[in-house]
């Protein structure tokens, strides 16, 4: 019989110690730690993130964490994103939500992103969990106001609803109304995706009114301006506010009274929405400007003269999201006056057209990164690039942990010399030693690859398009990137033998996509037979994939490990290949 | 020019291990990709495998000579004789271009841009029904805005601004000065606001009243003073 040791805590004292521990990277370590230490934990864990959904199956993480009280789950492949993961893919949340209902009625929070949500699934957590607080979806889809409305009239302690970037079939605005009148515990509000063009504004004002918690309130486009005076007056203590379409006929009543209401939001820290943005009403803004240390301006089609008014007046910047007309002018402004900027996402404008329509190019991302000492994420769209502005920018800003630069034109070469634009990604990999994210695009060869796996040693999501030119550059990234999780290829000249010389490594990573890439259909079976940890799917819409010759590429390809085994929801053009696949190599 | 980068590129010995079939390393860097690249070249041509919608050449006339391997990437095409099934969220992005002409040179899900942001995108700029030449760029009918191209002499940019954005001749040429002094240091007096009218014809902006203006501007010019 083993002796306890005389010095080991009791359980409850290493329970309370591992309850200051959060993070789900220190609560797997210390879960590794000893058997006993493995039980204490899995009985203590309250927060459960699981990366893929289809990378273990809800019995099993319920089985392990038996008394946990928040979930987050991811579904569908970051690229599904931009349309290249087809509908009807997978990610139906409905079979966690079914099986968390039946083990415990506890739960308090879920968070989706990228998952199909459906109305049945909605109605079902309003039903099931007695005490539940959080509803986050996040680019979700799949269900509509009915369901929020179940949601909203049985939850009775819900705080948070937020629903960022979801598609949602707007039957009525009317779910607002659902919210009982004795209901008052809202803390946190984001219908900004929601289109409904009737929106219930008297059960919205009436909400807010009594909501006096409310923090964070992001209306959708349909509030008119005139409207949003009289829901900020109920709610001076709000912290974040996304306005509805920011145009209204001039009108000096509605200006003073919208610049009154605002002036009087002294907690306000950050503003979104600006949908339909006029510069009449822009200086409305201007006294809580001096606070704010976010600002979402990404559907303002105002011109840079006007942001860079606007700009001028937010000192305390740390967060900027702002389309392409700021030109690089504005990014200039902008990198004088706010010193404290930690993430920039610049939108392009005019996406499809074929000229640039703006005067924003290089220069404003060098002028960003020279001026902000704090900045470390970037998402910036532009036309043209350099070596030499990646250089500069690499040099004057090693402490970005996210780059992503897409140049709009696939294969662009460096404007100036023409050559590919490797050495100038190669010094961002050098230089930005704790670089996590990044992302590529211009005209780059087999060599970006070279550096990305010498140097990229941190960087954990890589994003690749029409770049390298062959098998060698996906195997420096496999091979030499070793905190890589995930990875995601479209249009690149990558075949079956770095994959295949990489298997193993794609077990340590969360997933693998390759889209439009050399991939054959006999390597896919291939790794599918000889790697059982991995669910390796074949997405292809023009037919099963064995009406082909085996050394056809596949259309999308998609590798994940997973310990649940093949899924059993998918749609017919999906494969996965197995031990099963029945394998001939020609 | 020479770009001090210093980079120490790594040494072959990092191929170890690369070689499936034990075939060594130097081989294997030697074929590079052209050996995969011809494999999947003569799939191909092989008539049993699907044709693909456009090669990836086709797509991309932007392809040096340096370019080593002959690229060969399927082109993942939305067959446009399938039905739509649910609305926009299947929309390719070809099919919610503007222009017909455009629509053969996009590629699926690119730049990337998520859906919802697009969709914003394309509400704000939809196509004039019926309307062949697109100086006027984009109109929404429901008012929201109206997209004009404003091209000044000299300036290699044609910029688009949203006239709706404006109430007046004043706020209008005020923001124009602000935008194109940027781009070409000039006295404010010496350039002249003219505009296109609906029936083609070149005139001087600010005689008719405002309102009139905004219906009828189809592109505008700013032009040099010579009066």
């Amino acid at each position: 019989m083993h002796k306890k040791m005389a010095f080991s805590f009791p359980d409850e004292v290493l329970e309370h110690v591992f309850s200051f521990i959060q993070s789900d990277k220190d609560r797997n370590a210390v879960s590794m730690v000893c058997k006993s230490w493995y039980e204490i934990e899995r009985w203590c864990r309250r927060k459960v993130f699981v990366g893929n959904c289809y990378a273990v199956s809800p019995r099993m993480v319920i089985r392990r964490f038996p008394e946990f009280r928040s979930i987050e789950l991811k579904g569908k492949p970051h690229f599904a994103d931009f349309n290249l993961v087809p509908d009807g893919w997978g990610g139906y949340v409905f079979p966690w939500i079914a099986e968390m209902a039946g083990a415990y009625p506890w739960l308090e929070e879920i968070r989706l992103k990228r998952m199909v949500v459906t109305d049945e699934s909605l109605e079902l957590i309003a039903k099931s969990f007695k005490n539940f607080k959080v509803l986050v979806l996040s680019s979700c889809e799949g269900f509509s106001t009915d369901g929020l409305a179940a949601i909203a009239a049985s939850c009775k302690n819900l705080k948070e609803l937020d629903l960022r970037d979801c598609e949602v079939d707007d039957l009525s605005a009317h779910w607002l109304s659902h919210f009982p009148e004795t209901y008052t515990s809202l803390v946190s509000l984001n219908i900004s995706c929601l289109g409904s063009d009737e929106a219930s504004f008297s059960a919205l004002e009436r909400l807010v009114r009594r909501c006096t918690n409310l923090k964070t309130l992001r209306l959708n486009r349909a509030v008119p301006l005139d409207k949003i005076a009289n829901i900020l007056r109920h709610a001076p203590q709000l912290v974040e506010f996304g306005t509805g379409t920011y145009t209204a006929d001039v009108r000096p009543d509605v200006y003073s009274d919208l610049a009154g209401v605002l002036s009087s939001c002294k907690e306000l820290k950050s503003l979104s929405g600006f949908w339909d943005v006029i510069p009449d009403y822009l200086p409305a803004i201007y006294p809580v400007c001096s606070k704010l240390t976010s600002l979402n301006l990404s559907y303002a089609t105002i011109q840079s003269p006007d942001l860079i008014k606007l700009v001028s007046h937010c000192p305390n910047l740390q967060r900027l999201l702002v389309l392409d007309y700021i030109e690089d002018s504005g990014l200039e402004v902008l990198a004088s006056s706010c010193k404290d900027l930690q993430e920039l996402r610049v939108f392009p404008s005019d996406p499809f057209g074929a000229e640039p329509n703006v005067s924003l190019t290089e220069q404003g991302l060098v002028a960003v990164s020279l001026g902000c000492p704090k900045l470390q994420s970037v998402l910036y769209f532009c036309r043209r690039m350099s070596n030499e502005a990646l250089v500069t920018i690499a040099r004057s800003r090693p402490n970005f942990t996210r780059f992503r630069l897409c140049i709009i034109e696939p294969k662009t070469a460096d404007y100036l010399t023409l050559e590919p634009l490797d050495v100038g990604f190669g010094a961002i990999v050098q230089y930005c030693k704790d670089l996590r994210r990044l992302s590529l695009s211009g005209l780059l060869t087999d060599r970006v690859f070279e550096y990305i796996g010498t140097y990229a040693k941190k960087l954990e999501m890589l994003s690749v398009a029409f770049a390298g030119d062959s098998d060698l550059g996906l195997h420096h990234v496999l091979s030499g990137c070793e905190s890589l999780r995930k990875l995601e290829i479209r249009d690149c000249p990558f075949g079956d033998k770095a994959l295949l010389a990489n298997a193993a490594k794609l077990e340590t990573m969360r997933s693998l996509w390759m889209s439009s890439c050399a991939v054959s259909f006999a390597a896919c079976k291939l790794l599918g037979q000889k790697m059982p940890r991995l669910n390796v799917e074949v997405i292809d819409e023009r037919g099963p994939p064995d009406s082909r010759p085996e050394n056809c590429p596949v259309d999308k390809l998609y590798i994940y490990r997973s310990i649940a085994g093949p899924r059993f929801d998918m749609p017919p053009f999906v494969w996965t290949m197995d031990e099963d696949s029945g394998l001939r190599l020609s | 020019m020479e770009l001090q980068l210093g980079l120490a590129l790594p040494t072959p010995n990092m191929l170890k291990g690369f070689d499936l079939n034990n075939h060594g390393l130097d081989q294997l860097k030697e074929m590079g990709g052209l050996e995969a690249w011809n494999k999947a070249a003569g799939c191909f041509a092989d008539k049993d495998c699907v044709k693909s919608k456009r090669s990836f050449e086709q797509a991309f006339g932007n392809f040096t000579e340096e370019c080593r391997t002959k690229p060969l990437l399927l082109w993942s095409g939305q067959p446009n004789e399938e039905e739509d099934h649910k609305d926009q969220k299947k929309a390719t992005f070809s099919t919610t271009d503007e222009n017909d002409a455009e629509e053969d040179d996009q590629v699926v899900g690119w730049p990337p841009i998520k859906t919802w942001r697009k969709k914003i995108f394309q509400q704000q700029q939809q196509p004039r029904v019926g309307r062949a030449e697109n100086n006027r760029v984009a109109e929404n009918e429901n008012g929201r805005s109206i997209y004009v191209k404003v091209k000044m002499e000299g300036v290699a940019i044609t910029r688009k601004i949203d006239i709706k954005v404006y109430h007046s001749y004043q706020s209008l040429t005020n923001s124009l000065i602000t935008m194109f002094t940027k781009d070409k240091k000039c006295n404010e007096d010496d350039y002249i606001l003219t505009y296109q009218d609906k029936e083609g014809d070149w005139l001087i902006a600010g005689d008719i009243p405002w309102q009139n203006f905004v219906t009828s501007v189809q592109r505008m010019e700013i032009v040099k003073n010579w009066g």
